[in-house]
């Protein structure tokens, strides 16, 4: 059995008196990789820099390998590296760039080679690039070269935050590529914060949602995301399209993220009569992707303005006629809709 | 208008036959100006440095009061060296009045809050996302700090050129601190003042072209580095 990278314990973490992280356990297997995804705010990135130990958490702990662990704390230098949306280049050459880390660290064996094969790894020709000043590259290259930056220091431990957001198709696929080689040649620990689902879902072997800072596991819950409409004191609603809702259960805590298991969702591709769901929301298939850990068809539904995922074995989803753009009704009681 | 065409060619001869009074005040301005600077930049790069990237109690005060800093009339400056160099003062004993060593403090209190004031504004604007990158590189606290100053470093050459600008041009310190003693604590602009009052132009309009000439040597070389 693997052991564990990263242990997470009663997290909170505050920008002004804002909580934007809440987190009670979390464990993440050596050599693993963690797909986490949420909309904008949810805490995502808060949280990668927590675990990059670029910031200390309000309250809780973080164990790396077994030890409490804090920022600038000499066991996780360059052992942990980040890579966010837009990463900072320094005003230097790319070589600079690139060898930047090992420099620090005093490891300049055969600098030139290795610099060479980071280059490599993520498509770019070391003699056209390496004495290129920073300003000289597009966007994708200088997510590239970035990327090359932190492969160069083989980290243990790999967290990349949206690292093909803002890039284009050749860079983005160089980098999905070369970050799982890294997982594939050191055993590197990868922790992938993206909105690109089906990459997601193509690679990583345990996948989490987040919302309002706290998280949720992917396959087993979903998120029925805020705002919610709490002032008709007996029947809280989500608004969804063209004057459905979704009847809540009734709550007295404020900055709760309503969650419902998957397996209390049912679908049927018309609206059923019966009083057994009081909710039955239009929903359309946006996307169908194979899971590589279960063999199954992860269904993402658009349902008003938040995606379900929803599990379906390939026969279960050939019976529905599933196909992306069909629509299709969701059904699932308000009680099965649980407050945390 | 001729007085100053004859000024100007007087000032040049001036200049080619390294006239002594010129000189001198060239060679005192530019001793007291590089000693002022050194110091300055010793203390005013860590000190805004500490002030732009911590954050701590009494912070935004202190950069109020170093922003009004930057105004100090060097008037006030020459009577505050003054009052504490002079043989009544406190440091009477060290003998300081109408020496170079006394400009130069009297510089260095001029310059500090300048480099102080502009390298803080600089750091406080660094790119939150470097320190990040730098975090992730395995960069420990001093090569952050390292790494910080010289990704700012062409703010930090404005901010001495700025303050090196403003001393280099001073009188209020030079004539105050200094007396304007002949050959020995006289500076260019302090000469420049007297000969003016006695209606020497081209003494004048010599010393004015060698203050600017130090100024444009001073951009070029930092202009130079830039491209390096």
């Amino acid at each position: 059995m693997a052991s564990t990278a990263y242990e997470l314990s009663q997290i909170q973490h505050y920008y002004n008196d804002k909580k934007v992280l809440d987190i009670d356990r979390l464990k993440i297997l050596q050599s693993s990789i963690t797909g986490l995804s949420g909309p904008n705010g949810s805490g995502k990135s808060t949280l990668l820099k927590i675990m990059a130990f670029a910031m200390k958490p309000s309250f809780g702990q973080v164990k790396f390998k077994g030890h409490k662990e804090f920022p600038f704390s000499p066991r996780i230098r360059s052992r942990i590296s980040l890579l966010t949306q837009k990463p900072y280049l320094l005003k230097r050459t790319i070589f600079e760039n690139i060898s930047y880390g090992l420099k620090i660290r005093k490891d300049l064996d055969n600098l030139e080679n290795r610099v060479k094969n980071s280059l490599e790894t993520v498509g770019l020709d070391f003699q056209g690039f390496a004495q290129r000043k920073w300003h000289e590259l597009s966007g994708g290259e200088a997510q590239r070269v970035s990327m090359a930056a932190r492969l160069i220091l083989k980290p243990e431990v790999l967290l990349l935050d949206e690292p093909v957001a803002s890039v284009d198709n050749k860079s983005a696929s160089l980098i999905r590529k070369a970050s799982l080689a890294a997982r594939d040649e050191w055993g590197c620990t990868l922790v992938i914060a993206s909105h690109d689902l089906q990459w997601l879902y193509e690679c990583s072997d345990t996948r989490i949602s987040m919302a309002r800072g706290k998280i949720f596991s992917t396959g087993t819950e979903n998120i029925i995301p805020p705002p919610y409409d709490l002032s008709l004191k007996n029947q809280p609603v989500k608004a969804l399209d063209k004057g459905e809702h979704i009847l809540l259960p009734l709550t007295d805590k404020k900055d709760s993220t309503a969650v419902i298991q998957t397996e209390k969702i049912f679908i049927s591709n018309e609206k059923n009569n019966s009083r057994e769901f009081n909710n039955q929301a239009t929903g359309v298939i946006l996307s169908m992707l194979l899971e590589k850990s279960s063999n199954h068809i992860m269904t993402t539904i658009q349902v008003g303005d938040f995606p379900l995922n929803l599990s379906f074995s390939p026969g279960k989803a050939a019976e529905l006629g599933l196909q992306p753009g069909k629509k299709i009704i969701l059904m699932f009681r308000s009680k099965d809709i649980e407050w945390r | 208008m001729d007085f100053i065409v004859a000024g100007f060619l007087k000032a040049i001869e001036l200049l080619i036959r390294f006239d002594p009074s010129t000189w001198t005040a060239v060679s005192a301005t530019l001793k007291v100006s590089t000693f002022s600077m050194v110091i300055s930049l010793a203390t005013g790069l860590p000190c805004g440095f500490v002030l732009g990237y911590f954050n701590f109690k009494w912070k935004r005060s202190l950069r109020t009061v170093l922003d009004t800093l930057l105004a100090l009339p060097t008037v006030t400056v020459g009577l505050l060296v003054y009052a504490l160099i002079s043989s009544q003062g406190p440091l009477g004993e060290f003998h300081l009045l109408f020496t170079l060593t006394g400009i130069a403090i009297g510089q260095t209190i001029l310059a500090f809050p300048i480099v102080t004031a502009i390298t803080a504004s600089i750091v406080e604007n660094i790119d939150p996302e470097l320190k990040l990158t730098l975090v992730s590189l395995g960069a420990g606290k001093k090569n952050i700090i390292a790494t910080c100053l010289w990704e700012v470093r062409y703010g930090i050459l404005a901010a001495a050129v700025t303050a090196y600008g403003r001393v280099l041009t001073e009188v209020g310190i030079s004539m105050m601190v200094g007396g304007n003693i002949k050959y020995h604590t006289r500076t260019i602009t302090t000469a420049i003042a007297l000969e003016t009052n006695k209606g020497l132009f081209a003494d004048g309009i010599a010393l004015g072209i060698v203050l600017l000439g130090i100024a444009f040597a001073v951009n070029l070389s930092l202009s130079f580095l830039r491209k390096q």
